[in-house]
């Protein structure tokens, strides 16, 4: 700034009140006085007081702090959240089951079994993948938790759906490995592979499903896993049945197929409305 | 601040009516629900919460129900159940992060929240080992520390006391009586010193209805002129202790000190004495025999 400048502005603070009012300004009676005038008006800056700026900033802070601001956590977030505090035991198993699925498919390759008993095997096999997968859920409702976790922003009802989403990414996992890995030693084709395996599958996880509000109590855990080895049985059901695998089975498999995906649906639905409801939360 | 509205709330199980028509109007303060078992106090509370759906009736928060309001009433809400549950094989750090994530409690802010209220529930130095470990008092208390977690506006306590001993239980009311500034606190109880302490607002429920409301002096005052004090004989003591309700009964030399409840004198030479909130209690939910 040069002095010419600070000289011109020295002068009209100097004009001005110093109290720190700003002037009314008085209407020029012509209007090329006007102009001049609007040329003139200069900004009026307030001398800044410091401390009052530092103790006006700390009560802005402090309203600031108080404030309780709101987080919503995103989809993906949810998903990370409920897969990071799973108890290692369950991770483990969730590996185990993985492992084992591609160490069945090799070594069912290896001994060269195949038709109906390499479908037997692996049909059994996803039985108990899926009761696995599906003890994430169980555990929501275990040891009085789900009443607490009912009242928490991410809600069991979300959570169970957050669980069945996971569950059922490591149930598709497992079920390509051994697809992808046995289909070639049977006669059936990729298409009534997956309908071999996915019913028993179906039927199971709905057994299973079903258990988890029904047995609320303490032998709970105890009927759960008896109905996990009930759904393993019944998964080798067809093998009594002779041409069980058979292409003239097949609308049967399509029957007990569409059948189980309606019941699935029917008892996540029944879930869930358990869960709004409260009733069967609170009095088990 | 939030303001909540039981608007005529009824729940039935079955055939039994748990709650029967509850209104009330809440707004900021600690609100004591007092009542015997089976009154209706777990159940209202747990439809408060948003974990049962009330028959009939509405309960609105801010003037919007509760189930409309869905997420947004869960974030306001801090809830202690009676059946506290935890996951055995989580310490108790581990356990309140968890619950600070599911309570969308920033991510950053969560593990100093943690250990403030590791802090405040005196579980500071316990916060590794697992809950299994944990002694009923210690689980109240880790169960009073994620109730506050997220700092709710609303916070529900059923039963908080019950397995505190004398020292963690005045802890405990401690803190409520610090936090119930700018919140509603409800809690429920048979302890009748919690309530007499820190609630601003005592509620007495009966089968299912609000049978008396107001503050620890307006509730104690409605039953004065009910409460005497008698020295009787031993034998007398006996035969007036199984037809009155009495709230205490002490030796005092050979004769026996007798306070008791009842609408009308209970005998000649009994006198008229101060009514506490125990009185009350018995006065309301004490069979007269």
């Amino acid at each position: 700034m040069d002095d010419k400048m600070k000289q011109e502005k020295w002068k009209l603070l100097s004009d001005e009140p110093k109290d720190g009012r700003i002037l009314q300004e008085k209407k020029p009676p012509f209007p090329d006085e006007e102009k001049k005038s609007e040329r003139s008006r200069e900004v009026w800056r307030f001398p800044l007081d410091e401390s009052k700026k530092e103790n006006s900033l700390a009560a802005i802070r402090k309203a600031a702090e108080a404030k309780q601001l709101r987080h919503y956590p995103s989809f993906c977030v949810n998903l990370w959240n409920q897969f990071r505090f799973q108890s290692w035991r369950y991770r483990a198993a969730q590996g185990t089951v993985l492992l084992s699925a591609m160490l069945l498919s090799v070594w069912l390759n290896q001994n060269k079994i195949a038709g109906s008993d390499s479908i037997a095997v692996c049909s059994v096999f996803l039985v108990f993948a899926g009761n696995i997968c599906f003890s994430g859920v169980a555990r929501l409702f275990s040891w009085h938790m789900a009443e607490l976790e009912q009242t928490l922003y991410l809600n069991l009802k979300q959570m169970v759906c957050i669980r069945m989403l996971e569950a059922g990414i490591l149930d598709l996992a497992v079920l390509s490995i051994l697809t992808g890995l046995t289909v070639g030693s049977s006669n059936a084709g990729t298409g009534e592979y997956l309908l071999y395996l996915l019913v028993p599958f179906l039927w199971s996880d709905v057994l299973y499903l079903h258990m988890l509000t029904v047995f609320r109590n303490g032998l709970a855990g105890y009927r759960q896993f008896s109905a996990g080895i009930l759904c393993g049985l019944l998964a080798l059901f067809p093998v009594i049945l002779e041409d069980a695998y058979e292409t003239q089975a097949l609308p049967w498999w399509y029957a007990f197929g569409l059948a189980g995906a309606l019941l699935m649906g029917t008892e996540i639905y029944g879930i869930l409305g358990k869960i709004e409801g409260g009733d069967s939360l609170c009095l088990n | 601040m939030p303001e909540l509205v039981i608007d005529r709330v009824t729940k039935q199980f079955k055939n039994k009516i748990a709650v029967d028509a509850v209104s009330l109007r809440l707004h900021n303060g600690v609100y004591g629900f007092l009542g015997a078992n089976g009154a209706g106090k777990t159940t209202l509370l747990r439809m408060l919460c948003g974990v049962l759906k009330p028959t009939s009736g509405e309960i609105r928060c801010n003037g919007t129900e509760i189930s409309t309001l869905d997420g947004e009433y869960r974030f306001l809400l801090g809830y202690l159940p009676q059946d506290f549950g935890y996951y055995p094989d989580f310490t108790a750090k581990r356990y309140l992060e968890y619950l600070a994530a599911c309570k969308a409690v920033p991510k950053d802010l969560a593990k100093e929240k943690v250990q403030e209220m590791l802090r405040l529930v005196g579980l500071e130095g316990e916060q590794k080992q697992k809950i299994r470990t944990f002694s009923g008092g210690m689980i109240r208390r880790l169960g009073i520390a994620q109730a506050i977690l997220n700092e709710p506006e609303i916070l529900i306590l059923d039963e908080p006391t019950s397995g505190l001993d004398p020292k963690e239980r005045i802890r405990f009311r401690n803190i409520i009586s610090a936090l119930s500034k700018g919140r509603i606190v409800i809690l429920s109880t048979h302890i009748v010193s919690d309530v007499e302490f820190i609630a601003d607002q005592v509620l007495l429920m009966k089968e299912g209805s609000i049978v008396g409301q107001g503050t620890s002096r307006e509730v104690t005052d409605s039953v004065r002129g009910k409460v005497w004090e008698y020295l009787a004989e031993p034998e007398e003591a006996d035969r007036m202790n199984g037809t009155f309700a009495v709230s205490n009964l002490r030796n005092e030399g050979d004769r026996v000190y007798l306070r008791i409840v009842s609408a009308t004198c209970p005998c000649e030479g009994a006198a008229p004495a101060d009514p506490g909130l125990e009185d009350v209690y018995l006065y309301y939910f004490g069979t007269e025999k």
